[in-house]
């Protein structure tokens, strides 16, 4: 119980800073929105670019929410919050957030797009979602700066969007099983369980990885209490 | 007195260059401690090493807890209030949303901060910004109190104040450790402690 209101107060701390963050909220939308419009006529894959803008734009607002508050994140576990707290708070906020992302976009994307399955459409554009908070948690508590998270950000989904057939790089990479499930969603038939579960263990991993990254970063030795004074 | 903070050996080197070399300090309940020297002495590498935020190479720190730090840079969310900020810190000190309201604006009209500005922290001046800090310190009513030059950019006003409060978290049993190097304010304090730069930097080697 004490756990859940202390990750949902962190999960309402960020919504509010990010609400106020009215440029970067705009973007967030205008990414993906920009990369499947520019497809949108007269290329069927379409959804798969808007897709991947979307693995951008959630991906760099979780990379940012975590690098900016460095030092806050810090002294909010010398006040008495554990990292998986913060980690799971944000998570907490932003999950939701790209999931109504995902939705708007399955919306736009069943009227402009009409695809052959638009509900495994939009179980793919959820899996982006979903699967872009941790990475960008992950890459955000283990690159020293921002610069280097961007980059990583962009090197990756980079190579996502320029494979377009299931090569071993393609496979390695976080959005390949999202990206699958997209596609199975352009066509009549499809496999689904494989990419499926690429996505979640996938998601398991980054999570992990982030929580294992974010540990020495934010970490405060605990004192044990005084027992012989000494001067200097 | 009952020591509350003791630092026993503590060593610390960046690269090279040894900031720390085998400190020794205790503080005991009640005392207020002024930490001074030169620039780079390692005043508030100390200070960070005894919040638990930095480790040392060698030596022990032991301590009472609740520990309340008020970095010099305050780290700070831009985009939230000082409200909000007050619930965040007070839900990881255990206190509930009520509370940390309660006691939160309680210690910072101590230091007249505008409770009637609800702006965020961008908004603030840098003055204002470093009550919100120090008042985020002593949310949790800390048994340890550690302050790196906590009055940068207060009015003469709150300067004279915070001195002041001084005496009042002596009488708390509040152990507090201030880096300073305003000297005019030494007799306000029980103990003056100057940390000597290491010979290391003093030779030139390592950074200045």
């Amino acid at each position: 119980m004490r756990l859940i209101r202390r990750v949902v107060l962190i999960a309402e701390m960020h919504g509010r800073d990010l609400i106020r963050r009215r440029a970067a909220l705009g973007l967030l939308i205008a990414l993906p929105l920009s990369f499947y419009l520019a497809s949108a006529r007269g290329d069927r894959r379409a959804p798969v670019t808007g897709g991947i803008g979307m693995a951008f734009a959630v991906s760099g607002a979780a990379l940012f929410s975590i690098m900016s508050a460095r030092d806050v994140d810090q002294r909010l576990v010398l006040a008495g919050y554990r990292p998986v707290e913060l980690l799971l708070g944000r998570l907490g906020f932003l999950g939701p957030l790209a999931l109504a992302l995902a939705g708007a976009f399955t919306a736009l994307m069943a009227i402009m797009s009409s695809p052959a399955r638009i509900g495994i459409v939009g179980l793919g554009l959820a899996a982006v979602s979903l699967q872009a908070v941790p990475f960008g948690l992950a890459i955000g508590a283990a690159v020293p700066r921002e610069l280097e998270g961007v980059l990583i950000v962009i090197g990756v989904i980079g190579v996502q969007l320029a494979s377009r057939t299931a090569t071993a790089v393609s496979k390695a990479l976080p959005f390949y099983g999202p990206q699958r499930v997209i596609e199975a969603g352009l066509e009549h038939n499809g496999a689904l369980l494989w990419p499926t579960m690429h996505t979640l263990g996938y998601g398991v991993v980054l999570l992990i990885a982030a929580r294992v990254f974010i540990a020495p970063r934010v970490y405060v030795r605990k004192p044990s209490p005084p027992e012989q004074p000494a001067d200097l | 007195m009952n020591a509350r903070l003791v630092v026993s050996g503590v060593s610390k080197c960046f690269g090279p260059t040894t900031i720390l070399d085998r400190v020794d300090l205790s503080v005991g309940a009640g005392e207020v401690m002024a930490l001074t020297g030169e620039n780079g002495a390692g005043k508030s590498t100390l200070l960070r090493i005894c919040a638990g935020v930095l480790a040392c190479d060698a030596g022990v720190v032991r301590a009472d807890t609740p520990i309340g730090y008020c970095p010099q840079e305050a780290g700070l969310f831009e985009l939230l209030t000082a409200e909000e900020h007050l619930v965040m810190f007070g839900c990881g000190a255990g206190l509930s949303r009520r509370d940390a309201l309660s006691r939160g604006y309680g210690i910072l009209a101590e230091f007249g901060y505008p409770l009637h500005e609800r702006v965020v922290v961008r908004d603030l001046s840098g003055g204002t910004r470093q009550k919100l800090n120090l008042a985020l310190a002593l949310l949790p009513n800390p048994a340890v109190l550690l302050l790196d030059e906590p009055y940068q950019g207060f009015d003469h006003g709150t300067y004279v104040n915070f001195w002041d409060h001084c005496q009042t978290w002596r009488q708390q049993g509040i152990a507090v450790v201030v880096v300073t190097h305003m000297l005019a304010e030494l007799d306000r304090v029980d103990r003056v402690v100057e940390l000597p730069a290491h010979p290391s930097r003093a030779h030139g080697r390592g950074r200045s």
